[in-house]
């Protein structure tokens, strides 16, 4: 029984209060998701008495000035929500149910508008850090209102009622009219939160629906959010915007706290009151792996039913040609082996478009590790130039050594030119150990628990608050024991982890500018490299349903050098050795079975085999 | 006398030193858990852990590490990070955590330059209401704390406190050290009656000396309660008897030291009889007497040093078969690397041989020597020590030489060839 309804809500994404006529469907509890456009982004001329750029909304979808409170004849006009969102109605708005609880300032919040409060934070930090700011106007919030459509969370005429499995306690007596649902057959009358002052409450939460967000058949089947699926948002629509920023670089930024995500939820507004079971939904005591937003990111994908995303074209960032000169400034490699590099991505074919476009409507689309991939090529070429069996290349490295000093006799004494890989691994290895040990000791002092107190019972409210008051006292007063600031890292949002070169805080010689002549020889009109052979592990797949990884049964058999260079890489990319190296056999598996027959069935992990054919450059 | 085997076999089966009975040692032996590296952990559970439980494993092992270089200033920022364990979610870990950051941060503060007893008062006040398992131990080491400080009122302060405190069903690990703290509140009364007791002496007083007596009946009320129970109380023992001799009640005193040195219900402890020893010696009772009490205390401790006393005691005795007893307790003690180098000692064993020889009994002499011949001349004769007697102790060369020449009359005499030719060069040096 639709009827029109004037309400006021209070939107999370812009945080102002706007009055707006809506149509509302059945209204029991409505998820309020406001669709107002802010203010300033909806229109955007100064105002004509005092100046200032700061409109709203009446409740007449006029705009008035919240400086002056001049009225003009500017109406909003209607939203384009969205170019793919095609069923846009405007459905559930509806706010008269919303009323302020009895807590003082408090108000009524749903889970998810406590996640589209993060993403919005998370989309201004990225913003903030350089990201085009589409990111958050259009793309991200695209894929959140499509989310919430699709799940039914709003958007929709027939929204799932997250109420229908919990129950409150009603800690007054007369039944509010407004949560008597006409569409849900709910019996009972409910009251408005969950908790209540006298604290008899039996579900104990600020939000209204986070019981439901505590059972895991209930996640899985409505597909419910949860922490980890705001950075795999985040993740699809730097992806979908083609930005350079990776899914190593987000989880990099995230640990340094560019990008909020641990204990986002102490920027709550004030009146969204947070305790009890919303710690469980919100509080963080693990910043998610690689392997996990990715899982998280494909699935959200699949749950959006997303079109296919824009081509991954050669001058996008996220191109491996591109992602690999990266990296390769960030290991000291020097620039020739980019070309190598380029070569591979050639032969292997993982330069298409069509190959490294994510395309979730197609059914057996892959979704890209794009910078593990792009690690991977680097070691494979690596592999052609030195083999990498802890021989070849410290013999190549030797020669190249004595090359330099036979040229040095000749010419003047520039300093070595050659690339040599005993002097990059001298190099390369010292900074890591520290950067590794440096990284042990942040990830040693990184604080979890919040300042702002969670109470998960008010039974626990008593202890909760001693205990962190006992932490503050302690951490205050070994604080003053030391006198100075513990010196956190810099946190400047670099792209790089290393600084190679000649200035005082960089971790060693930039070896950017060496030759790889020594590598290559000529033979007839083309270079050949002059490493002739080639091995690799196993690259059958294996098709046990629970086979992740053979890494830790290889690992011992595996050239030590190779798995200081996977180490390198996992480092670097804050995933584990065995994912690398999975990244790698499936480059080898592009790279050397895509055309070729697989002349021999081999049953050993590691093979030999001479390149002739790609070998020449 | 008779309870030498009892004792002997009480010694046997309490090895360890504790307040109660073996059946309770053993229940909480068990409770007691073994030791665990809380800083590793293997990979397989670091794959579960999460990310908190990550940063305070790793923060641990920092802290660990700088308190192994002495790095007091990086320990402590260490620890400031690691108190955000105490928040931890589960049950377990918090509890843990909050005995670990009590015990490093006792250590950090008592090795920081900077720290003050404020400091101390303030880790120790906070840890005790956090962790509320480790109450009744906290509360005592505070005491000690301020005990090594000199606030001794503070600290009795401390104790009485934690004395009137309880928490849920006593266990009994938190008996114990309920007891341990009633014990320490007797001692600290003492301890204050006996401050007290050197003031009053100067200045008569009336009212002081009333207080003084107070702290008397309370110290020794509390005392003789913990003393009434086995086990070894020694400090406390010490006390009272101080306390009772003060008052003239050597009676008391007496019964006391005799009931901790026999009752079978007590762990064995040589320091029992040292004192019961040196109460009577005190007291200036017959030399019988104090022959039997260091009887026992030979046979638990062979090495003590009360053993030349013995010796002596054994040798002026006019009871028949005591003069034959003193010579393996010399033997004994010489027996021990400790004594090799003590001048009295060799007079001693000088002294009881030219006795023995005097009356004819040098068969006891070759006895003792057949059974030690090996290794007393690798032990005590070789050219090494003469060399190093002769740079250190001209004397105990000398005194060596001696008994030298007394034990080679039952030997070969090439048995101290090289001994005697190394004496005969130094002494023609010098």
């Amino acid at each position: 029984m639709p009827y029109c309804l004037i309400c006021v809500c209070v939107c999370v994404w812009c945080v102002c209060v706007c009055v707006c006529v809506c149509v509302c469907v059945c209204v029991c509890v409505c998820v309020c998701v406001c669709v107002c456009v802010c203010s300033q982004e909806g229109y955007s001329e100064p105002c004509k008495q005092c100046g200032a750029v700061s409109w709203a909304l009446s409740d007449g979808c006029q705009f008035f000035c919240r400086n002056c409170h001049n009225v003009i004849e500017k109406t909003q006009d209607v939203v384009d929500v969205s170019s793919f969102i095609l069923n846009n109605k405007i459905s559930s708005i509806s706010s008269s149910s919303r009323k302020k609880t009895r807590r003082e300032g408090g108000r009524e919040w749903m889970v998810c508008e406590g996640f589209q409060f993060i993403l919005k934070l998370q989309a201004e930090a990225l913003v903030g850090l350089g990201v085009c700011p589409q990111f958050k106007t259009d793309v991200l919030w695209d894929f959140w209102k499509r989310y919430l459509q699709i799940t039914r969370q709003a958007y929709t005429r027939s929204p799932v009622n997250s109420f229908t499995n919990t129950v409150y306690l009603s800690s007054e007596s007369e039944p509010e009219s407004a949560f008597l649902s006409e569409a849900s057959d709910q019996t009972e009358p409910m009251s408005a939160s969950g908790h209540s002052t006298d604290g008899r409450s039996s579900v104990c939460s600020g939000s209204l629906d986070a019981a439901c967000y505590l059972s895991a058949k209930e996640r899985k089947s409505r597909q419910l959010m949860n922490m980890p699926r705001t950075l795999a948002l985040c993740h699809l629509a730097l992806l979908w915007l083609r930005e350079a920023i990776t899914l190593a670089d987000l989880l990099r930024l995230v640990s340094r706290r560019l990008i909020p995500y641990i204990n986002v939820y102490e920027e709550f507004p004030e009146e969204m009151q947070f305790y009890g079971r919303d710690a469980i939904i919100f509080r963080v005591e693990t910043i998610p792996s690689y392997r996990k937003v990715h899982g998280e990111a494909l699935q959200m994908a699949e749950i959006l039913q997303l079109p296919a995303f824009p081509p991954v074209t050669s001058d996008c960032l996220l191109h491996p040609a591109l992602l690999s000169l990266r990296y390769l400034m960030e290991v000291n490699l020097p620039d020739e082996l980019h070309s190598l590099v380029c070569r591979v991505i050639e032969k292997s074919a993982m330069g298409k478009e069509s190959f490294l476009t994510f395309n979730p409507s197609k059914p057996k689309s892959t979704f890209l590790f794009y910078d593990l991939q792009a690690a991977a090529l680097i070691i494979v070429t690596m592999k052609l130039l030195f083999k990498l069996d802890d021989h070849v290349e410290w013999t190549l490295s030797r020669k190249a050594v004595k090359k330099d000093d036979q040229g040095k006799k000749k010419t003047s004494k520039q300093g070595s030119k050659m690339f040599s890989l005993k002097a990059w691994y001298m190099t390369v290895h010292p900074a890591l150990e520290r950067a590794r040990q440096r990284e042990e000791l942040f990830e040693a002092r990184r604080p979890w628990k919040s300042k702002k107190v969670l109470i998960p019972a008010m039974k626990h409210k008593a202890v909760v608050l001693k205990r962190r008051r006992v932490v503050e006292q302690l951490q205050s007063s070994f604080h003053t024991l030391t006198g100075s600031v513990p010196e956190q890292q810099s946190s400047s949002p670099s792209s790089f982890q290393f600084l190679w070169g000649q200035e005082e805080d960089s971790d060693g010689p930039s070896l950017h500018h060496k030759r790889l002549n020594c590598m290559l020889e000529k033979r007839g009109k083309e270079k050949w490299l002059v490493n002739q052979a080639y091995w690799h592990t196993d690259l059958k797949r294996c098709h046990k349903k629970d086979c992740r990884d053979h890494y830790s049964e290889l690992k011992h058999s595996l050239p030590r050098m190779y798995v200081w260079l996977l180490g390198l890489f996992s480092f670097l990319l804050r995933v584990s050795e065995a994912q690398v190296h999975k990244e790698v056999v499936e480059v080898e598996r592009r790279l050397l079975l895509r055309k070729a027959v697989p002349e021999e069935d081999n049953h050993k992990h590691r093979k030999r085999k001479g390149r002739k054919t790609s070998s020449s450059f | 006398m008779d309870d030498i085997e009892a004792e002997l076999g009480i010694s046997r089966s309490v090895g360890n030193e504790d307040f109660s009975d073996s059946s309770e040692d053993e229940r909480v032996a068990r409770k007691i858990r073994p030791p665990i590296l809380l800083h590793s952990s293997t990979a397989q559970a670091r794959a579960k852990e999460s990310g908190f439980h990550e940063s305070s494993r790793l923060c641990l092992k920092a802290i660990r590490d700088a308190m192994l270089h002495h790095h007091w200033q990086e320990a402590a920022q260490y620890l400031s990070a690691y108190s955000q364990t105490l928040e931890d979610t589960t049950v377990n870990k918090q509890s843990l955590a909050c005995e670990i950051i009590w015990r490093l941060g006792t250590e950090i503060l008592q090795h920081h330059p900077n720290s003050r007893l404020e400091d101390f008062n303030a880790l120790y006040e906070q840890m005790k209401n956090s962790g509320v398992k480790n109450y009744a131990k906290i509360c005592l080491e505070h005491s000690f704390h301020l005990l090594l400080n000199g606030h001794i009122y503070d600290a009795k302060r401390q104790l009485s406190v934690a004395a009137s405190w309880r928490y849920g069903k006593q266990s009994v690990p938190q008996s114990l050290d309920l007891k341990l703290i009633h014990a320490y509140c007797g001692f600290l009364d003492y301890v204050i009656w006996h401050m007290k007791k050197s003031s009053v002496s100067e200045a008569e007083d009336n009212s002081s000396n009333r207080e003084m007596h107070s702290y008397f009946r309370q110290a020794s009320v509390t005392l003789q309660e913990i003393i009434a129970q086995p086990g070894v109380w020694d400090p406390f023992v010490l006390s009272y008897v101080d306390m009772l001799e003060f008052y003239n009640d050597q009676e008391e005193a007496l019964k006391v030291l005799q009931n901790y040195a026999y009752n079978k219900d007590y762990p064995s402890n040589p320091n029992a009889h040292v004192y019961l020893y040196q109460f009577l010696k005190r007291h200036e009772a017959p030399p019988a007497k104090l022959i039997s009490i260091l009887k026992v205390l030979h046979h638990l401790v062979p090495s003590h040093e009360l053993m030349q006393e013995y010796c002596y005691l054994l040798v002026n005795s006019v009871v028949p078969g005591h003069l034959e007893e003193s010579l393996p307790v010399v033997f004994n003690l010489l027996d021990y690397p400790s004594w090799k180098n003590d001048l009295d000692t060799w007079n001693c064993l000088l002294t009881v041989m030219t006795v023995f020889k005097r009356k004819g009994l040098q068969h006891l002499i070759a006895n003792e020597w057949k059974q030690r011949k090996d290794f007393w001349l690798t032990m005590h004769y070789r050219a090494y020590h003469g060399r190093k007697d002769s740079e250190l102790n001209r004397e105990l060369l000398l005194v060596k030489a001696k008994v030298a020449k007394l034990l080679g009359e039952h030997g070969k005499p090439d048995h101290f060839f090289k001994y005697k030719l190394l004496i005969i060069f130094i002494f023609l040096m010098f």
